[in-house]
């Protein structure tokens, strides 16, 4: 039989709980704290002061509260000397951005390649490059406390091998390890898919905030998808779960999916399909496009019109399905499904009004993502920040500070 | 379908307004018959029609531009008598018109604070104004406008619409009525104002959004309230219906089970 939790622990995860506070929340007072965390005033006082003196905290006077009466001091978090290094391998651009401890982007970088192919060691070379640069202009007494990178792929857990990345062209690639090495900081990179980082992120800081049981849908060359339950990252056995643009939705007569199947949401609800059954110039893709169908169909445009009418149809009966097995409180389109939902709100609506049970549907909130082009690498950065987040004092020791 | 359609799926807090029975003429012409209409907190209700369905004169009862010829007005669970703009806005209804009623030569915070100026002394209180403005702007999550100290007449469709939906919000008010603030804008500018409008139900706040578009409608509400001639045909929840049926309440009153019993056009 285990024994109880020593002391030791306990002050662990109080300050881990503390900085997590501050770095979702932004500045508050001990008080506010002590209500939060549900212990009393002088631990929250012992814990503040524990952190702020390892210099992940430090408390001052708020902005002008506009009442009487002394203000009291809010805890706010370092985010100018403590941040983390967060990658995005995206379709058309690789983006590395230096985000500080409270999610506050420090610095970035953005590189646009044609989408296609890719070689991982390139890639890698080209990130380390750039996250290396910001890293150098950092000033002197700052501490990299993580690094972590999305991937549009199938990445295994818990070693973050790519298994595979068709849009990249990758297959077994330990992108993880060679970008670590290039790097050389010392410092694991933790590699995860693109929309499982997107539901973490639009969770803790976008639309799902508070909502403990979210499905995100992430569009762009295909349907990604992220499922949080009980507040917990939905992974599956080997990290796969959550592959939602390869639910099958229309095995019949579908269209054929990259991943060789047929009638997947994405092969039926994708850009391809909405760029294709609106005619569309098919060198033009991203978000753009998709936009020009939305436009085109508000201005009246009938082939615009029945393309969203059919993408939207797809995506309905996708998250029907969804919202019978999972029953999330909140479904958040994002990427460029954010535009897609917009522009075919009824259609999705009225399918999953139709499809799911009444018990699972009737709570449900459709959302569009708060955090756009961002989610993904906001959600890397909160990836790479949960080891400081669990033993403050321990991580920060080992980043030299 | 297991549930009727219009069955309440979860009890939802008490409507903050309440509308019950209201007849409104204008001269022989009857516009509203027997109106009923619930708006709650939290949730943004829309309000569907066909044009001359009344959508209008009813918000305009609301916001106590016409009073009505018969009915009850509740708000917050007593009823209450609604006379001018002035006693709607007491009560913390605000509304705004589709001609937003900015003015162009003035800047974000002077329209924000048009005519209901912070003064501190005899001047004005500049500096209290616009950390309310920002205050504002901020929390609904605005990063459309550059500076608060923009003149109007320099910002799009889409941003004066979120000004004049941050001057309704600015002032504590608890239901905000848009008319069709969507109509007229861009993809990308329709889809800010209708994450706006989302927000505003997050916060607590009870929405009223007219608009013509279904999509706008299904993508942002919880609600949906159809009028048919003057006529409320149903009030449903926006996860009961399909948009069929919604169309069909809007065009003929009724569909299926839902709807006014008999229509055949008659409004005597």
């Amino acid at each position: 039989m285990k024994a109880g939790p020593s002391q030791e622990e306990i002050r662990r995860h109080n300050l881990g709980t503390l900085l997590r506070h501050v770095h979702i929340g932004g500045s508050m007072s001990r008080a506010v704290l002590a209500e939060r965390m549900g212990l009393n005033r002088s631990t929250i006082l012992g814990l503040v002061s524990e952190l702020g003196s390892a210099g992940l905290v430090r408390e001052e006077l708020p902005r002008d509260t506009g009442r009487a009466g002394r203000p009291s001091l809010v805890v706010r978090p370092e985010s100018d000397r403590v941040y983390v290094l967060a990658f995005d391998v995206g379709v058309d651009r690789l983006a590395a951005a230096r985000i500080g401890l409270g999610g506050v982007f420090l610095d970035r970088r953005e590189i646009p390649m044609a989408p296609g192919r890719r070689d991982a060691g390139k890639v890698a070379e080209i990130l380390a490059g750039s996250a290396l640069d910001m890293v150098g202009t950092a000033q002197h007494g700052t501490y990299c406390v993580g690094v972590a990178a999305a991937v549009r792929g199938m990445v295994r857990r818990p070693d973050g091998l790519v298994r595979a990345a068709p849009h990249l062209g990758w297959e077994d690639e330990e992108f993880g390890e060679d970008l670590m090495r290039r790097l050389g900081l010392g410092l694991p990179v933790s590699v995860a898919n693109e929309a499982s980082l997107g539901a973490l992120a639009e969770h803790l800081r976008g639309a799902g905030t508070g909502c403990q049981d979210l499905v995100y849908l992430h569009g762009d060359i295909g349907i990604g998808g992220g499922v949080i339950t009980g507040g917990q990252l939905l992974t599956g056995d080997c990290g796969y779960g959550g592959e939602i643009g390869h639910m099958v939705v229309n095995p019949r007569d579908g269209r054929p999916c990259g991943c060789g199947a047929h009638g997947c949401l994405e092969a039926e609800a994708g850009e391809r399909a909405l760029l294709e059954t609106a005619r569309r110039d098919p060198t033009a893709t991203g978000r753009e496009a998709v936009r020009a169908v939305v436009e085109a169909a508000d201005r009246g445009d009938i082939t615009a019109r029945a393309a969203l009418r059919d993408v939207g149809d797809w995506l309905g009966i996708g998250v029907a399905n969804l919202v019978n097995v999972l029953n999330p409180r909140t479904v958040v389109f994002g990427g460029t499904l954010r535009e897609v939902f917009l522009g075919s709100a009824a259609q999705i609506r009225s399918r999953i009004n139709r499809l799911a049970l009444t018990s699972s549907r009737e709570n449900l909130r459709l959302r569009v993502g708060e955090l756009g082009d961002d989610a993904v690498l906001i959600g890397a950065a909160e990836l790479a920040f949960s080891e400081i987040l669990v033993g403050p004092l321990e991580t920060l020791a080992r980043a030299g500070a | 379908m297991t549930a009727t359609p219009n069955a309440n799926p979860n009890p939802k807090p008490d409507p903050i307004l309440r509308l019950r029975g209201i007849d409104k003429s204008f001269g022989a012409v009857q516009v509203l018959h027997d109106v009923s209409f619930d708006v709650h907190p939290g949730e943004v209700t829309a309000l569907v029609g066909d044009n001359g369905a009344g959508k209008s004169t009813l918000v305009k009862c609301i916001g106590g531009i016409h009073s009505f010829d018969g009915g009850e007005y509740w708000f917050e669970g007593e009823q209450v008598q609604v006379h001018s703009p002035r006693e709607a806005a007491a009560l913390g209804v605000e509304i705004v018109y589709q001609d937003l009623a900015l003015c162009d030569n003035l800047d974000i915070v002077q329209n924000m604070f048009l005519g209901r100026e912070k003064r501190r002394g005899l001047v004005l209180d500049d500096a209290t104004m616009e950390e309310m403005a920002a205050q504002t702007l901020d929390g609904l999550s605005v990063r459309t406008v550059t500076s608060i100290r923009q003149q109007v007449s320099s910002l799009s469709g889409g941003q004066r619409q979120t000004v004049a939906i941050a001057k309704a919000v600015l002032w504590n008010n608890k239901v905000v009525v848009l008319d069709e603030p969507t109509a007229a804008l861009g993809v990308a500018q329709t889809a800010q104002v209708l994450e706006l409008v989302r927000r505003l139900a997050d916060n607590g706040l009870a929405v009223v959004l007219i608009s013509h578009n279904m999509n706008d409608v299904f993508a942002v509400s919880d609600r949906i309230a159809a009028l048919y001639l003057g006529r409320m045909a149903a009030q449903v929840s926006t996860s009961n219906v399909t948009y069929s049926q919604v169309v069909e309440l809007i065009t003929s009153g009724r569909s299926g089970d839902l709807g006014l019993a008999h229509t055949n056009g008659a409004t005597a």
